[in-house]
């Protein structure tokens, strides 16, 4: 019976299989009739409207058709009328007699002037092209067609990013188109070694998604690494960074990022130039870079703008900052359910007092808390803001003054909630930041069954965890763990500008660390009278 | 064996962890007084020759673990016999450094937590771990090496500015003669914790330079050593001999008299910290290298699978092991060393040694033997 079926079910596959073939052949190449091409183009994109169709004769007797076929919104309007219609319909060279099979060449040649010209006969390249803005002009009697790149149409311009905020530094973001992206890139690092690969990825939407390297900054098996992992997506679409990010990551099972995303073109020069490899995605403002280190996600493009004391003291800030926003409530919730010893005298005799008249535990007050908190937040995210100010009032009203008055929740609560969600938006990356709320959750559980034993049991699995990640084979905690003394200069605090002597090791081509000379270190002139760093004294000219 | 490999610097951060593990608690050669930490450091060189015994075997067979080259020495039957003893006795410290910790905590932060609930939040830690193989054990220990130094340094720093040594506390140092010291330091201190060194034998072919394990080995031994020795020296300029000896914990005690400037004090949870990183690394190895043994003696491939079975029985061995805390400690200092620590951690790694050298012998000579007869042959 069984293999009954199966016979059956093959033979229909076979069947299909010689169907589709068919159908292929049929369709794969581009026919030499004009109108059968006509047809099979108007079939193929279901009559849709916005599929332009513009016939022009040209040469005389015989008089032959040809036909521009474009997409409205798509292409560049100037270019169209002007380079291709207009010549192709004013041009002296098609006025005149010519052979059927010359007049591509000579279309193509003498009359189209526009930068990219290229003949296509078979009709996947060509939908491909025509519905990512190109022109195509078919000749009748030629079973070829010429496709002229007429990209254009309207896209937002480039603007200041909305993420990643600095007060010093470019005010350029990416935008949606990636051509742009790429050109901005290209803007600020000016070597040939910038190398890019495309890909269409997506069988239904074949979004274009490129990476971007430096030849000879980026190691070889981490490139290689990435694009074995581009090419084995088999997915309808890519809507965003995001599908391609979780489609490549190294482990599903974690709150952590392992990818960093930014929509600032110096952040991914910065990170091009330490060996990182980027990922442009059509659509999106937003570049994907790997390999990506926890440190990293502390780092703001500006550590790097500013002297390098005031970078070391925001890094540590930074750091201080994520660990509140993950123990904050947890503290709190240990110390006044557990540890009621560690808490001064004064400061105990307050929190009581507090938390008297509160008839939750701290665990469920502090868990109450936090999830108003979000609810807060995911609310003010998602709702028109047109209703913003509601959203204030009744948050600051209802939560911070009612509940406390009420005697719901104690004052002290109130104030750790703040500060941690304070806290919690002051990591300059928000993918950690999220890692950072979820975490927090897991945290005041710890806390509440078992007070500091089981924050402390809580922080060893996180760590633990942090360590076994990895980042496209890079360990994720590196330069920490596996220490790499060199490295540790740009995480907790980053060493000054000319003591920057060489790349990260682990994430660049070993054959090419070095980035900067000797004595990069500035002095002060000598002729200006002053000691120099070896104390000599200079001549005292003050002129 | 796993597919691994770790660095010099980690292996002596596991080494130099794992030694402070436990042995920071307890009032180590207490015996002694004065000479407490003077004992320490004897037996700390006394760890060191030891040592140089796993370290003879190692050299012998440098890409097998312990499990595997006692079947190389001994033959397949009596090598797993031996092999399977040496499991349980990791299997068995494993349980005993656990209700250790079980019973600290109990003892000084949470009198109403049942132990079996505090030994088994614990044991899931450990068993995560171990799941996650002993590279990322070794790049944790290297996070936590920094934790538990900086630790140490503001501690030392707060001691040092709340005024508390009194450095007469530490006089006569030599109260009980060279001769005691030294037998004291070669019968209990030498077993724990430098002897334990032993479970480093399933570590050391991870190491990927096996040509500077000796002096990483011996640096690791010396460093937590000398740390033993002047927090011991430490317990005893603050609190006294008596005292010292009388507390369970004398560096709780130490902890917990420390107050700097109206504000810094009852420090109790920093001890908490210590107490817990240094037994995580601890019980993570022994659990780790029980898990693996029995991998390799029983031929499982995917050693992974082993960690909660193996957790969950050193689980259960750590309640039942002992009645009371008292009959815990009791059989820690009386029966353990004698007839466990001292056939385990010396005899059997001599014998070893020996039947190795032996054996090994042999096998050079004849084939030397082998290439002289190669040689006459062509001379012929």
């Amino acid at each position: 019976m069984v293999s009954f079926f199966k016979q059956k079910r093959q033979g229909k596959q076979q069947d299909r299989k010689k169907e589709e073939e068919k159908q292929s052949k049929t369709t794969d190449y581009i026919e030499s009739s004009l109108s059968d091409n006509m047809e099979i183009v108007k079939r193929k994109t279901g009559n849709s409207p916005d599929i332009i169709f513009r016939t022009v004769k040209i040469s005389q007797n015989p008089e032959i058709n040809t036909t521009i076929v474009y997409v409205q919104g798509l292409i560049d309007n100037p270019s169209v009328t002007d380079f291709l219609i207009e010549s192709m319909m004013k041009n002296p060279h098609l006025s005149e007699k010519i052979l059927p099979q010359k007049a591509l060449d000579i279309i193509s040649e003498d009359v189209v002037s526009l930068g990219g010209v290229e003949t296509v006969n078979d009709w996947e390249k060509l939908f491909l092209m025509l519905l990512s803005g190109d022109s195509i002009i078919f000749v009748d009697g030629i079973n070829k067609a010429l496709v002229a790149s007429t990209k254009g149409g309207d896209r937002r311009s480039i603007q200041e990013p909305s993420t990643h905020l600095t007060v010093r530094g470019s005010r350029e973001g990416f935008t949606e188109s990636i051509e742009t992206n790429i050109a901005m890139l290209r803007r600020i690092i000016n070597t040939p070694d910038l190398w890019i690969e495309s890909m269409k990825i997506g069988t239904v939407t074949k979004t274009d998604v490129s990476i971007m390297y430096i030849n000879g900054i980026a190691k070889k098996e981490i490139i290689e690494e990435i694009k074995k992992r581009l090419q084995r997506i088999n997915i309808d679409s890519i809507l965003e960074s995001g599908y391609i990010e979780q489609l490549i990551e190294d482990q599903v099972m974690t709150p952590f990022p392992t990818m960093n995303h930014t929509e600032r073109p110096d952040m991914v020069a910065g990170n091009l130039l330490e060996g990182r490899i980027a990922v442009f995605v059509n659509g999106t403002p937003f570049v994907l870079l790997a390999p990506a280190l926890f440190v990293q996600f502390f780092q703001s493009v500006e550590d790097y703008y500013n002297r390098f004391d005031i970078a070391s003291a925001t890094r540590f800030l930074r750091i201080i900052v994520f660990i509140i926003s993950i123990v904050g409530p947890a503290l709190y919730v240990a110390a006044t359910t557990f540890h009621q010893e560690m808490i001064p005298t004064k400061l105990l005799v307050i929190v009581a007092a507090q938390r008297e008249t509160v008839p939750l535990p701290a665990v469920i007050e502090a868990l109450l808390m936090e999830i108003t908190f979000e609810i807060l937040r995911e609310a003010s995210l998602r709702m028109p803001k047109a209703v913003g100010g509601t959203m204030s009032i009744v948050g600051a009203l209802v939560i911070g003054q009612a509940a406390v008055q009420a005697g719901i929740v104690s004052p002290a609560m109130v104030i750790i909630v703040s500060i941690t969600a304070i806290a919690s938006f002051a990591t300059p990356s928000y993918s950690i930041a999220i890692s950072a709320r979820l975490v927090r959750f897991a945290f005041i559980i710890c806390a509440g069954v078992i007070g500091f034993y089981g924050m402390i049991l809580a922080f060893i699995v996180l760590v633990v965890h942090l360590c076994s990640l990895r980042s496209f084979g890079v360990p994720y905690m590196s330069p920490l763990a596996p220490l790499n003394p060199q490295g540790l200069g740009d995480t907790f605090f980053r060493r000054p500008m000319w003591a920057f002597k060489e790349r990260p090791k682990l994430i660049s081509s070993k054959g090419n660390l070095k980035r900067e000379g000797e004595n990069q270190r500035p002095l002060p002139p000598e002729s200006r009278g002053m000691k120099t760093s070896d104390g000599r004294k200079g001549d005292g000219n003050e002129s | 064996m796993e597919k691994a490999k770790i660095s010099g610097y980690q292996l002596f951060v596991l080494i130099f962890l794992f030694e402070m593990g436990s042995a920071l608690l307890v009032p180590l050669a207490g015996e002694a007084k004065q000479g407490a930490w003077l004992v320490i450091l004897i037996a700390t060189i006394g760890g060191i020759l030891l040592f140089f015994v796993y370290y003879g075997l190692f050299r012998y067979y440098p890409n097998q673990i312990l499990t595997e080259f006692i079947r190389s020495i001994l033959g397949n039957f009596f090598g797993k016999i031996v092999a399977f003893l040496y499991i349980l006795y990791f299997m068995y410290l494993a349980a005993r450094v656990l209700r250790d910790f079980g019973e600290t905590l109990l003892t000084f932060a949470y009198p109403h937590v049942p132990l079996f609930f505090a030994n088994a939040a614990f044991m899931l830690v450990v068993i995560y771990t171990v799941r996650k193989g002993v590279e990322v054990l070794a790049r944790t220990g290297e996070l936590f090496f920094v934790l538990e130094n900086v630790l140490f340094m503001t501690f030392i720093l707060l001691i040092i500015v709340s005024g508390m040594i009194h450095m007469n506390n530490l006089k006569p140092v030599l109260e009980i003669n060279a001769v005691e010291m030294g037998k004291m330091a070669f019968t209990k201190t030498i077993f724990f914790p430098f002897g334990e060194l032993i479970v480093f034998l399933m570590i050391f072919p991870y190491l990927n330079e096996p040509q500077r394990l000796k002096k990483i080995a011996i640096a690791g031994l010396a460093t937590s050593g000398i740390f033993l020795s002047f927090t011991m020296a430490m317990n005893i300029a603050v609190l006294g001999v008596d005292l010292t000896l009388r507390s369970q914990y004398p560096l709780l005690t130490l902890i917990q008299s420390i107050e700097v400037a109206g504000f810094l004090e009852r420090l109790d949870v920093y001890f908490l910290l210590k107490l817990m990183i240094g037994g995580f690394i601890k019980i993570t190895v022994f659990t780790y290298v029980a898990v693996m043994g029995t991998a390799n003696v029983f031929n499982v491939k995917q050693s992974s699978r082993l960690a909660y079975p193996v957790g969950i029985v050193i689980l259960l061995v750590s309640i039942v092991i002992a009645s009371s805390y008292s009959e815990h400690i009791h059989e820690g200092l009386g029966a353990v060393p004698m007839f466990i620590h001292l056939p385990f951690q010396v005899i059997i790694p001599l014998l070893l040694l020996i039947i190795a050298f032996f054996k090994n012998r042999k096998k050079t000579s004849k084939h030397q033997r082998h290439n002289t007869d190669l040689k006459g042959g062509v001379d012929k």
